[in-house]
């Protein structure tokens, strides 16, 4: 159900207290996902003229599940606060006195509601980090994350039965992790008019055994980072390892997350200064260049009363990748009605070389076949 | 724990919540009381069964949501009061109306429910849920109630609520509540036309009308036993001197008969010839068959509705000519009580013979009845018997293989005059034709 269809059908007196849930709603480490509502129903009579919801459920995304809490309002009295269905967490009780949005609930206020959700996931962290104490090895790698102040102040920890016949007990904690992403440079991230959330990487551990020894992580990057980062497939993590804990693990994953996001800083700043250097030799013969991402330059070379195009595509792990050299013919068409072009990728280059070292030994030159001319 | 609500509290409680435009609450108000169920079977002794049985007579309204909490569920107690005021003891319980949403307890409902647990002191609360579903195009609604005792674990919660009378009473019996009825206006039209049907004790007058009948009938009814006893002696010595007469006659006979041989004898000294000699073993068994075998039918009424009557039996008995009559009582005509119902079998007849025995006044008859089947209840043996007529059975070879004294097959031995006669006594035809009147009776 889309927010504004939700929004539609709710009564208008609860309306501002969803809106500012619906649209700007965000709880906790993954903000990426917003809250949902579904299964909007009413309160009053079937002969009461609509829009007249007033009870729905909302889908909080936490610890890598989705909460589906009950929220009750009634609509003909809207100043009252909401009561809850906590699902299936039926014993998940939490002290009113902690809730201070719902011991001084204003119906005027628009994000009161939204307060209200986050003060309760608060204390619904609370208990589920109660209920690690089932397990002495999972207490303990959340206690060794509490400590750090680098990760205890960002988790989320969801424990419980996984299955309430066989009883085993599981785990799952979504931590965020500290990189830096600021110095990305814009050009990579994707399109942010479209994702103006927050660059976040979040750890998803999930422990399938109270003993530790099954677990499986996985690493959420928010999508302009994946994109910066070269997708997914770009960056594996390694393996848990078996018998280890998450204070030494959750830091390599760190370490290699910056690393490449270093890397990738440097990548752009080498382009940088391949395409300068590249400017400077063939200042006159250069057509046209990537300003920003500094990804392609195309060249109007003359050899032996010979004109050609010189495309240089930099791929994103430059200078680790060669940059391809597309020689293009400015008079022949092949058959299919193309420009005739030749890619060679074979000449002097080291990765090691600066801008003007590459750009020197490169010399492009076009090895044209004996049986076309 | 079981729970029941009144038919009229379960509507006004509907009544009240499906006419709120909002969520609705109430507290409900009743007894809770324990009952022990003690049974005894063959594997123990007794085995003690404690079932607490909440019931809800009555439910008092809120006006409206908040009016006893406030926002944070904190219970007001003084609100509290002025909603119950002195009908706070017998809340047992509360109730909530909700639509449209989950059959379980709420956040505020849990938090309510256990600090009016604590104030009302009531360790076992109740919390009665209501819910109407409806369907998106409100073509169907459900209302849906759930009785919670959140008291107990988390598995254990729920109680099964039962109405009264709400169901298929033509299977059930009617079943009276035991709500006590706070009317005033009942109390007092009662107290008013009561004496009109109650005397002074509290019981209703015709009961007392009637016990007196059916004491008048109990008294009748002995005196009759008396009587029959009296009636019973009378015939039993007359019996007894008939038999003594018989004896005398027979004895007498007998010199008769010796005194002729004698005569013969002297006349031709010739040896007697032999079916003389057969003919006496006959004749000394029927003397000593005098004192066992009866004179009448052997009762079989089978299977028609209408035994003999009485009457009809005694005259049978003074007409056979058998010197089986005699039966020391009554009671041949009363065959021994066998298998109800088996067919073929002397079953109780219920009408004047019954009396004999059943008011137990008067001594048992002894059980000389004819006992005409074997000790299990079968019959074929004793109908091929009868229908059989003469056998030509030993005497002895019958004591011998019979268990009981009561021979059948010395009544097969009676001349077939006898047999004749006792085939039309019987009420229930062992022939083909059988008797028309007895056949029609039994439809």
């Amino acid at each position: 159900m889309s927010p504004e269809v939700a929004l539609n059908r709710i009564s208008p007196e609860l309306r501002p207290l969803l809106c500012s849930v619906v649209r700007n709603g965000r709880v906790g480490l993954d903000s990426t996902n917003c809250l949902r509502i579904t299964d909007l129903k009413t309160g009053c009579t079937s002969l009461t003229p609509g829009p007249c919801c007033d009870r729905f459920k909302l889908h909080i995304p936490y610890a890598g599940e989705t909460l589906k809490w009950d929220i009750i309002f009634n609509a003909q009295d809207p100043e009252l606060p909401p009561d809850f269905i906590f699902g299936e967490d039926a014993e998940f009780l939490p002290e009113p006195s902690e809730l201070p949005h719902l011991v001084q609930w204003d119906a005027e206020d628009p994000e009161c509601l939204l307060q209200l959700v986050k003060e309760l996931i608060q204390q619904y962290h609370q208990y589920q980090c109660h209920r690690l104490r089932e397990s002495s090895r999972l207490l303990f790698e959340y206690d060794s994350l509490l400590e750090d102040p680098d990760y205890g102040r960002s988790l989320e920890i969801y424990a419980g039965h996984k299955n309430s016949w066989t009883g085993e007990f599981s785990a799952r904690f979504l931590l965020k992790l500290p990189v830096d992403f600021s110095n990305i440079p814009v050009y990579l991230l994707k399109d942010t008019a479209l994702d103006p959330g927050e660059d976040v990487a979040l750890l998803f551990v999930s422990f399938e055994d109270a003993e530790a020894t099954q677990v499986f992580p996985k690493l959420y990057l928010s999508p302009s980072i994946e994109h910066a980062l070269g997708g997914s497939s770009a960056l594996h993590i390694p393996a848990f390892p078996s018998g280890g804990c998450l204070i030494d693990y959750v830091p390599q994953v760190c370490q290699l997350l910056t690393n490449k996001v270093q890397y990738v800083i440097q990548g752009y700043h080498k382009r940088r200064e391949y395409i300068a250097a590249f400017l400077s030799h063939f200042g006159m013969g250069v057509v046209e260049y990537d300003a920003e991402g500094f990804t392609k330059l195309t060249l109007l070379l003359m050899w032996k009363d010979f004109c050609v195009l010189v495309h240089v595509d930099l791929p994103l792990y430059f200078p680790r990748d060669q940059p391809t050299l597309t020689f293009q013919s400015v008079y022949h068409f092949t058959s299919s009605g193309q420009l005739y072009s030749q890619v060679q990728k074979s000449y002097p280059y080291s990765p090691r070389w600066d801008g003007n070292e590459m750009a020197k030994r490169a010399q492009p030159q076009p090895k044209i076949p004996n049986n076309r001319q | 724990m079981a729970a029941s609500i009144s038919g009229y509290t379960f509507s006004s409680v509907c009544y009240h919540s499906a006419n709120s435009n909002s969520d609705h609450e109430g507290f409900l108000l009743g007894e809770v009381r324990q009952e022990e169920t003690i049974s005894i079977s063959d594997t123990q002794i007794s085995s003690a069964e404690l079932l607490q049985v909440v019931e809800v007579h009555n439910h008092e309204p809120c006006a409206q949501l908040f009016s006893f909490y406030n926002y944070a569920g904190l219970v007001n107690e003084e609100n509290l009061n002025k909603i119950l005021k002195e009908r706070r003891k017998n809340v047992i319980g509360w109730y909530r109306f909700r639509r449209n949403t989950q059959q379980q307890m709420s956040f505020r409902e849990q938090i309510i429910h256990k600090q009016l647990t604590q104030l009302l002191g009531v360790p076992d609360l109740v919390f009665l849920l209501f819910s109407f579903i409806s369907t998106a195009n409100n073509s169907t609604h459900a209302l849906e109630y759930v009785l919670f005792r959140p008291s107990r674990s988390r598995y254990n919660q729920r109680v099964t609520l039962s109405i009264p009378n709400l169901g298929n009473t033509s299977q059930q019996e009617y079943k009276v509540s035991s709500v006590p009825n706070t009317s005033l206006n009942y109390a007092k039209v009662i107290k008013e036309h009561g004496a009109e049907f109650f005397d002074k004790d509290g019981v209703m007058k015709d009961i007392r009308t009637i016990f007196q009948v059916y004491s008048a009938l109990q008294d009748k009814v002995q005196a009759v036993c008396g009587e029959v006893e009296q009636s019973e002696r009378v015939k039993e010595k007359v019996q007894q001197e008939v038999n003594k007469l018989k004896q005398q006659i027979a004895l007498r006979k007998q010199k008769n008969a010796e005194e002729e041989r004698r005569i013969l004898e002297a006349q031709n000294p010739e040896p007697l010839p032999t079916p003389e000699e057969n003919t006496e073993p006959p004749e000394t068994s029927l003397l000593s068959l005098v004192a066992f075998n009866t004179p009448s039918t052997p009762e079989r009424p089978g299977p028609s509705a209408n035994p003999p009557a009485y009457a009809d039996l005694l005259s049978l008995q003074d007409n056979s000519l058998l010197p089986s009559s005699s039966s020391p009582t009554s009671a041949a005509l009363l065959p021994r009580p066998q298998a109800v119902g088996s067919p073929g079998h002397p079953s109780p007849n219920p009408m004047g013979l019954g009396l004999g025995l059943s008011v137990g006044s008067s001594p048992a008859p002894s059980p000389s009845t004819p006992y005409l089947g074997n000790g299990d209840g079968s019959s074929s043996d004793s109908l091929d018997r009868q229908a059989a007529g003469q056998e030509d059975e030993d005497e002895d070879e019958d004591e011998d293989s019979s268990e009981y004294e009561n021979l059948v097959s010395e009544v097969a031995q009676l001349p077939p005059v006898t047999i004749n006669v006792l085939a039309q006594g019987r009420p229930a035809s062992l022939s083909p034709d059988g008797d028309a009147s007895a056949r029609g009776s039994q439809t």
